[in-house]
C-alpha cells in the first residue's frame, strides 16, 4: 500500500484515536524495517520516500490553505443551523457555480486582457452612467468586448518573443470552456455513484425520516419546528400506509387524464408563445432602435425576456391547483420540466436570432452586437432577482402575516432558484466568446446575490416543512447544467466557430473567412518548421481524420455495452443475495423454534422424571405399599403418553 | 512547517492528522474550542498527554450539540466507558466522523452505535421507540409511536429476525443518499 492509501486505511477505521494511533505506530514500524531491509540494497528508495513525505506536506498544507480561503463558512453553517441541508445545497451550488467563474476569469484575465492591455489604444468615447445597464457606448471600444482585440502579433522589443493574439484567444476560451466540461463530467459521475438507488429495491420512506434526522440544524426554534414538522410527516405517511389505496372510477380517471392533457397543452402552447414573441420582438427590434434615438431603448429586449422569466413559471406552479399528483414528487419533477423547456427554449431562439440574423446582417463587428445583447439580457435578469429578492419576497411576507393569514409565511423554492442560476450561468458561457469580461460581471453577481438572498432567508422564510430529496435533486441540476445548457452552449459556439464569417474590421479573427481558419494557418506555419511536425501529424491523422472518430466511437460503444452487461448481472446478484439473506433469516428463525420446542420437552422429561422419583419416595416413606405398586407406573406411563402428543 | 504552537509535540500534531480527517490548523482550532469548555480542566500543554475528561454536562452545552435530540447518545457513544465524559481524544473523533470528509460507511457504523440504546449490537423496537421519542418529543401517541416502530422494521430488517443488524441498517442508509449530508455537524 502506498502511504496514502495507508492513512486512509487508518483513517477510515471506526475505531477509537487511542487504537488508531497505535495501528499507525506500528504500521509506521514494519514500513521503515522493510525500508531498513531495502535501504541496504537500494538507497534510490530512501529519495523517493523523503520525496513522497514532502510531497505529503505540501498537500496538507495546499488543503490547509484552500480551506482557509473556503468562502462563507461561518454564514453556511448559520444557514444550516436554521434552515436545514436542503437549503444548504443551493448556496452550496451557487458558491460551486463561483468557482467556474473565478477560473474562467483568471484564464482570461492573465492570458487575453493583459495582452491587449500592453496594446490598447486610447478610448474617445464619452462616459455616461448609462453605460453600466446598456452595455453600449464607452464599454464598446474596451476590453470587455471582442470588437476591441487586436488581431495582430505582438511583439516588445526587437527580439521579443512573440504574442499571437488571435491564437491566445482561441486557445484561452477553448481551455476554459474544456476545462468546465471535465469538471461537470467528473461532479456529474461522482454525484451519481453517490447518489443513484439501485431501483428494484423498494425505498422505505418512513425508515428515512426516521433515520435521516438532519445533525446541521443547531438553532433551538429551528430544531423544535423540524420535530412539529417530522411528526406531521410521519402521520401523513403512516395515514398513508393505513389508507387502502383508492380505486378512481373510471370518470375520474378520465378526468384526471384530462386535466393532465390540458395543463400540458397550455403549458407547451405558452412556452412556444413566449418564444415566438420574443422572436419577433428580436426581429422588430433593430427598426424600433432605428427609430427611437433614446439609448435606453435596447433595455426593451431584455425587459420582456426578464418579465416572461419572472411571470411564467409563477403560472405553472399555479397549474397546481388543477392537477392532482399522486405523489408529491411528481409534481416537483413535472414543474421542473415545464420551468426548464421554458427558459432553454427562450435561449434558443435568441441564439438563433443571434446567429442567422445578426451575424449574418452585415453589421459591423455583429460579435460585440451580441456580447452587448448577452450582456444586457445578464444584468437585467439579475436586476429582476433583486427586486424580487428584496420587494417581492418581502411583500409576499406581509401579505402572508398581515393581510391573509391563512396563506402562512412562504417557503424558500429552490428549484426555481436554481433554475435562475443555471439559466444566468448557460448566458456566461454562451456569452464568453463575445465578451471576455463576462465571468468577472457573473462573479460580482453571484457574489451579491448570494448576501441578498441570504439576508431574504433570514427575514422573509420559515425552515422547510417537508423533506427535500437534496442529493437526487443536486444529481438532477447538475446534470441539467452539462446536459441543455453546457452541450447547447458547445453547439453555438461550434457553429460560430465553423461557419459564420468574422466581421471585417474588429476583433482578433477580422478578414478571416471563418474563425477556425485561424487554426488552420497556424497549422500551416508550423508544417514549414521541423521541429513541430508532431503537432501537425497529431491535427492531421487523429484530430482531422474521420477515421480516428469512428473507430474511437466503436470503442467507446463497446466499452458502454459491456459495462451496461455487467451492470445488469450485478442487479441479479443483488437480488439473489437479498433473497439468500431473507432464506437464512427464515431458516434461523426455524432453527431457534426447534431449540426451543426441544428444550421444552426436555424439560418436560426432567420434570416427569422429577414426579417419578417422589412417588418412589413416597412409596418408601409410606407405610401402604401394595396398593400404589403398579399406581406409579401408570402414572409414568401416562405422563409420557401426555407428553409424546405434544411434541 | 515551523510550528508556532506549544500544545502539541510536532509527533502528536501528525498523529492526529494522520488519525483524523483535519489539517493541523482545524486540529487546534478544534483544541481551542475543547480548552474553552473547561478553561480550568484542560491545561494549555498536552506534551504530556495528560489524562483529562471534560464532563458531559459541558460537551452538551456545546453551540453544536445543545439542540440536538441525541446529544446524549452522541457524548456516550464516543466516550471511553459510556458515561459521556470526554477526552480530548474523543472530542477530535466525534467531529472527525461528524465532518463532511468522513465516509459514507464509518458514518453508518456510529450512526447504527447512536441510534442502538442499549448497546447490544442490534437496534431492537424499544431502541426504535428511544428514537422516534426523541425525535417528535412526545408529538405522537404512544400507538402511533409503535406503529412506526413496526413499519421501520417491516421496511429495513432484511433477515426477519424483529431487530435490525448493523447490515440491515448499512443496506437501509444505501437507498438514503441524503444521509451524507445530513449526518454532519460543521465546527
Amino acid at each position: 500500500m502506498t502511504s496514502r492509501d495507508r492513512i486512509k486505511a487508518i483513517r477510515n477505521q471506526p475505531r477509537t484515536m487511542e487504537e488508531k494511533r497505535n495501528l499507525r505506530k506500528i504500521v509506521d514500524k514494519e514500513k521503515s524495517k522493510q525500508s531498513h531491509h531495502i535501504l541496504q540494497f537500494n538507497c534510490c528508495v530512501q529519495c523517493l520516500h523523503s520525496i513522497s513525505q514532502t510531497y505529503r506536506r505540501s498537500k496538507s498544507s495546499l488543503s490547509e490553505i484552500l480551506s482557509s480561503i473556503s468562502l462563507w463558512q461561518k454564514t453556511l453553517k448559520i444557514i444550516g443551523g436554521k434552515f436545514g441541508t436542503s437549503i444548504l445545497s443551493y448556496f452550496n451550488f451557487l458558491r460551486w457555480l463561483l468557482k467556474f467563474n473565478i477560473f474562467s476569469f483568471i484564464l482570461n484575465f492573465s492570458f487575453i486582457v493583459i495582452p491587449q492591455f500592453t496594446m490598447a489604444e486610447k478610448n474617445t468615447l464619452q462616459f455616461t452612467g448609462l453605460e453600466f445597464f446598456t452595455g453600449v457606448g464607452y464599454f464598446r471600444d474596451t476590453v470587455m468586448y471582442y470588437g476591441f482585440y487586436t488581431n495582430s502579433t505582438i511583439q516588445h522589443g526587437n527580439s521579443g518573443a512573440s504574442y499571437n493574439m488571435q491564437l491566445a484567444y482561441i486557445f484561452t476560451i477553448g481551455a476554459c470552456l474544456t476545462t468546465c466540461f471535465f469538471s461537470l463530467l467528473f461532479s456529474m459521475a461522482r454525484y451519481f455513484r453517490n447518489n443513484f438507488i439501485n431501483p428494484h429495491i423498494h425505498s422505505g420512506g418512513i425508515t428515512k425520516l426516521i433515520f435521516c434526522w438532519d445533525f446541521t440544524v443547531t438553532h433551538e426554534k429551528a430544531v423544535k419546528l423540524k420535530q412539529k414538522n417530522l411528526s406531521t410527516e410521519i402521520r401523513e405517511n403512516l395515514s398513508e400506509l393505513l389508507q387502502e389505496k383508492v380505486k378512481l372510477t373510471f370518470n375520474q380517471q378520465l378526468t384526471r387524464f384530462s386535466a393532465y392533457v390540458v395543463a400540458w397543452v397550455v403549458s407547451t402552447g405558452v412556452a412556444i408563445t413566449c418564444c415566438v414573441a420574443v422572436y419577433y420582438l428580436a426581429e422588430y427590434n433593430l427598426e424600433f432602435l432605428k427609430t427611437h434615438k433614446n439609448p435606453g431603448a435596447v433595455l426593451l429586449l431584455p425587459f420582456v425576456v426578464s418579465c416572461i422569466n419572472l411571470a411564467v413559471p409563477r403560472i405553472y406552479s399555479m397549474f397546481r391547483l388543477v392537477e392532482r399528483y399522486e405523489m408529491p414528487r411528481h409534481e416537483v419533477y413535472v414543474l421542473l420540466i415545464r420551468n426548464i423547456f421554458l427558459k432553454i427554449s427562450i435561449i434558443g431562439i435568441l441564439c438563433y436570432y443571434w446567429l442567422n440574423t445578426v451575424a449574418l446582417s452585415g453589421e459591423e463587428c455583429w460579435e460585440t452586437l451580441i456580447g452587448q445583447e448577452i450582456y444586457r439580457l445578464l444584468l437585467m435578469d439579475f436586476v429582476f432577482s433583486l427586486a424580487d429578492s428584496f420587494l417581492g419576497e418581502f411583500l409576499r411576507r406581509l401579505i402572508g402575516m398581515q393581510l391573509i393569514k391563512s396563506l402562512g409565511v412562504q417557503e424558500f423554492d429552490i428549484a426555481r432558484n436554481v433554475l435562475e442560476l443555471i439559466y444566468a450561468q448557460t448566458l456566461v458561457w454562451i456569452g464568453i466568446f463575445f465578451c471576455p469580461l463576462l465571468p468577472f460581471i457573473q462573479m460580482i453577481m453571484l457574489f451579491i446575490m448570494f448576501y441578498a438572498k441570504n439576508v431574504s432567508l433570514m427575514m422573509n422564510f420559515q425552515p422547510p416543512s417537508k423533506a427535500w430529496r437534496a442529493s437526487q435533486m443536486m444529481t438532477f441540476f447538475i446534470f441539467l447544467l452539462f446536459f441543455p445548457s453546457f452541450t447547447g452552449v458547445l453547439c453555438t459556439l461550434a457553429i460560430t466557430i465553423w461557419r459564420l464569417k468574422p466581421s471585417a474590421d474588429c476583433g482578433p479573427f477580422r478578414g478571416l473567412p471563418f474563425f477556425i481558419h485561424s487554426i488552420y494557418s497556424w497549422i500551416d506555419t508550423l508544417s514549414t518548421r521541423p521541429g513541430y511536425l508532431w503537432v501537425v501529424w497529431i491535427y492531421q491523422n487523429l484530430i482531422g481524420s474521420v477515421h480516428f472518430f469512428f473507430i474511437l466511437t466503436l470503442i467507446v460503444l463497446i466499452i458502454t455495452y459491456l459495462y451496461w452487461q455487467i451492470t445488469e448481472g450485478r442487479k441479479i446478484m443483488i437480488r439473489l443475495l437479498h433473497e439468500q439473506i431473507i432464506n437464512e433469516g427464515k431458516d434461523k428463525m426455524f432453527l431457534i423454534e426447534k431449540l426451543i420446542k426441544l428444550q421444552d420437552m426436555e424439560k418436560k422429561a426432567n420434570s416427569s422424571s422429577l414426579v417419578l422419583e417422589r412417588r418412589e419416595v413416597e412409596q418408601q416413606g409410606s407405610l401402604h405399599l401394595g396398593e400404589h405398586d403398579s399406581s406409579p407406573d401408570l402414572r409414568f406411563r401416562r405422563s409420557v403418553q401426555e407428553d409424546n402428543p405434544r411434541a | 512547517m515551523g510550528s508556532k504552537q506549544t500544545v502539541f509535540t510536532h509527533e502528536q500534531l501528525e498523529a492526529y492528522q494522520d488519525c483524523t480527517f483535519f489539517t493541523r490548523k482545524e486540529i487546534m482550532r478544534l483544541f481551542h474550542r475543547y480548552q474553552d469548555l473547561a478553561p480550568q480542566l484542560v491545561p494549555l500543554d498536552y506534551t504530556t498527554c495528560p489524562d483529562v475528561k471534560v464532563p458531559y454536562e459541558l460537551i452538551g452545552s456545546m453551540p453544536e450539540l445543545k439542540d440536538n435530540p441525541f446529544r446524549q447518545r452522541i457524548a456516550q457513544v464516543f466516550s471511553n466507558n459510556g458515561d459521556g465524559h470526554m477526552t480530548l481524544d474523543n472530542f477530535l473523533d466525534m467531529f472527525s466522523v461528524m465532518s463532511e470528509m468522513a465516509p459514507r460507511d464509518l458514518k453508518a457504523y456510529y450512526a447504527f452505535k447512536i441510534y442502538d440504546f442499549n448497546n447490544d449490537d442490534y437496534i431492537c423496537a424499544w431502541d426504535l421507540e428511544q428514537t422516534v421519542t426523541k425525535l417528535t418529543r412526545g408529538e405522537l401517541s404512544a400507538e402511533e409511536v409503535s406503529l412506526v416502530c413496526e413499519k421501520v422494521l417491516d421496511e429495513a430488517d432484511g433477515d426477519h429476525d424483529g431487530r435490525l443488524s448493523l447490515e440491515d441498517f448499512q443496506n437501509m442508509i444505501l437507498r438514503a443518499p441524503d444521509f451524507l449530508s445530513t449526518f454532519h455537524i460543521r465546527i
